[in-house]
């Protein structure tokens, strides 16, 4: 038998659940998936540290006149030859801290932290 | 090693000499006559400095004696494809280096590409350097540039110019006495690092470098330059010292690359570095830009910094000649 303040305590709880879940997505950009834009400008990342969301999607725009190949060290991803104004977009669905570099001119690093 | 000296040609003209026994009973004078422009000469001769003008230099190669055996030309970074305003039009600058080649005095007898034929790796622009090439009627040896093997490590490039090559693409042969190798180090690039060579092709070089005499002079070819030329922006080869290690015992050495689009030489004991213009656009001097990407000079001076290097071989006076022309 179900005491009355056991069933109130059980109503509440599940209100508070609720409201954790409901709750308005501005207040929530911790956990929200993101889209990020990283320009790839002057043999430069920038940013060149990003820290997102785990299902956030990252966006590459190659601004310079030669071409960039965006590559992860670790084989995670990699696009082909990006030519100036060309895009390329990876989704992290798993949290880690994935560095990359551009294949073609190493000296080019950056980091993505997925939380 | 003893007595290093560096010397960047610039357009004053500085020669630095360097008197260096290389233990090897070799002591001579290199010449080098720093461009004004329009070009430069350097003669290695025997391991001495000297300088003389360019145009006497020239006349001293035809001399009667017929010494000069084996000539060829390097050109490097035609960059088939780019459209940005420091060259809307490096057909027409390849063309222009193509025409070049065809009024030398001294016909060569083959062509060296050192990479970065393509922009972006596609067969069209391999097709195109291809067709323009013909016209010189020359046998052009290439090793790929970074820009060559975008997309598929390389497969369409050896497929094109590697079928006889080892590994990524890398050769040798003789010519007229005269022992060549062609490297790879634009493959397999390390985060963070400069151009790279790999244990197996350096294994490689050790190997078919045991089968050449000491006397024999050694050219070495490659895309980035296989000395640090400004490591900031990855012009230089991680593993470049341990190949040159390898030829530390040959009387003489001409390494050649391409890469930073600027005429750049040094000489340290036997071995000659030198880097040849682009035929498609320049690049800023070292650290004299933000970045090292392409730049763009006014339109009527694009010409006076691209162009081809013109090497002689004189067997007689042991001497390995490098003359640096642009394409005004």
């Amino acid at each position: 038998m179900l005491r009355p303040h056991s069933l109130l305590a059980t109503i509440l709880g599940l209100a508070l659940i609720l409201a954790v879940v409901l709750r308005p997505s501005g207040a929530s950009s911790q956990t929200a998936t993101q889209a990020i834009e990283i320009k790839v400008d002057n043999f430069t990342f920038s940013p060149a540290v990003v820290t997102v969301a785990e299902n956030s999607t990252i966006t590459w725009t190659n601004k310079d006149d030669v071409p960039h190949v965006i590559a992860s060290t670790d084989g995670a991803f990699r696009s082909k030859g990006l030519d100036t104004d060309d895009h390329y977009s990876f989704k992290f669905t798993r949290p880690g801290t994935y560095s990359y570099y551009c294949s073609i001119h190493p000296k080019m690093t950056g980091k993505i932290i997925v939380q | 090693m003893r007595d290093v000296k560096q010397f960047i040609s610039t357009a004053s003209g500085t020669i630095q000499q360097d008197h260096n026994h290389d233990g090897i009973d070799r002591r001579g004078f290199l010449k080098c006559m720093a461009w004004a422009g329009s070009g430069a000469l350097c003669v290695v001769e025997a391991g001495v400095l000297k300088s003389t003008a360019l145009g006497a230099q020239l006349g001293s190669m035809k001399n009667p004696g017929g010494s000069k055996k084996l000539s060829f030309v390097q050109i490097s970074d035609s960059h088939m494809g780019f459209n940005k305003p420091a060259n809307p039009d490096v057909v027409a600058t390849l063309k222009a280096a193509v025409n070049k080649i065809n009024a030398l005095p001294d016909p060569p007898d083959f062509i060296l590409h050192t990479g970065d034929i393509t922009h972006l790796s596609t067969p069209e622009q391999f097709d195109t350097v291809e067709q323009i090439l013909k016209s010189t009627n020359k046998e052009v040896f290439f090793v790929p540039g970074e820009h060559d093997v975008l997309n598929d490590d390389g497969a369409m490039f050896r497929e094109r110019y590697g079928r006889n090559a080892k590994g990524a693409g890398w050769y040798s042969f003789n010519q007229n006495g005269v022992h060549f190798i062609g490297l790879v180090n634009v493959m397999n690039l390390k985060a963070g690092g400069l151009g790279n060579l790999g244990s197996e092709q350096l294994k490689w070089l050790e190997d078919d470098l045991g089968a050449v005499k000491h006397s024999t002079p050694v050219v070495v070819f490659a895309h980035i330059p296989l000395w640090t030329v400004y490591p900031q922006w990855g012009w230089g080869t991680d593993d470049g010292a341990l190949a040159l290690s390898h030829l530390k015992k040959f009387g003489s050495v001409t390494v050649l690359n391409g890469h930073i689009h600027q005429t750049m030489q040094k000489v340290e004991g036997n071995v000659t570095f030198h880097t040849a213009c682009s035929t498609a656009f320049p690049q800023p001097s070292p650290g004299q830009a933000e970045g090292p990407g392409p730049m763009k000079v006014p339109s009527d001076q694009l010409r006076k910094v691209l162009g081809i290097t013109d090497i002689n071989y004189l067997a007689r006076r042991r001497a390995l000649a490098l003359v640096d022309s642009s394409l005004a």
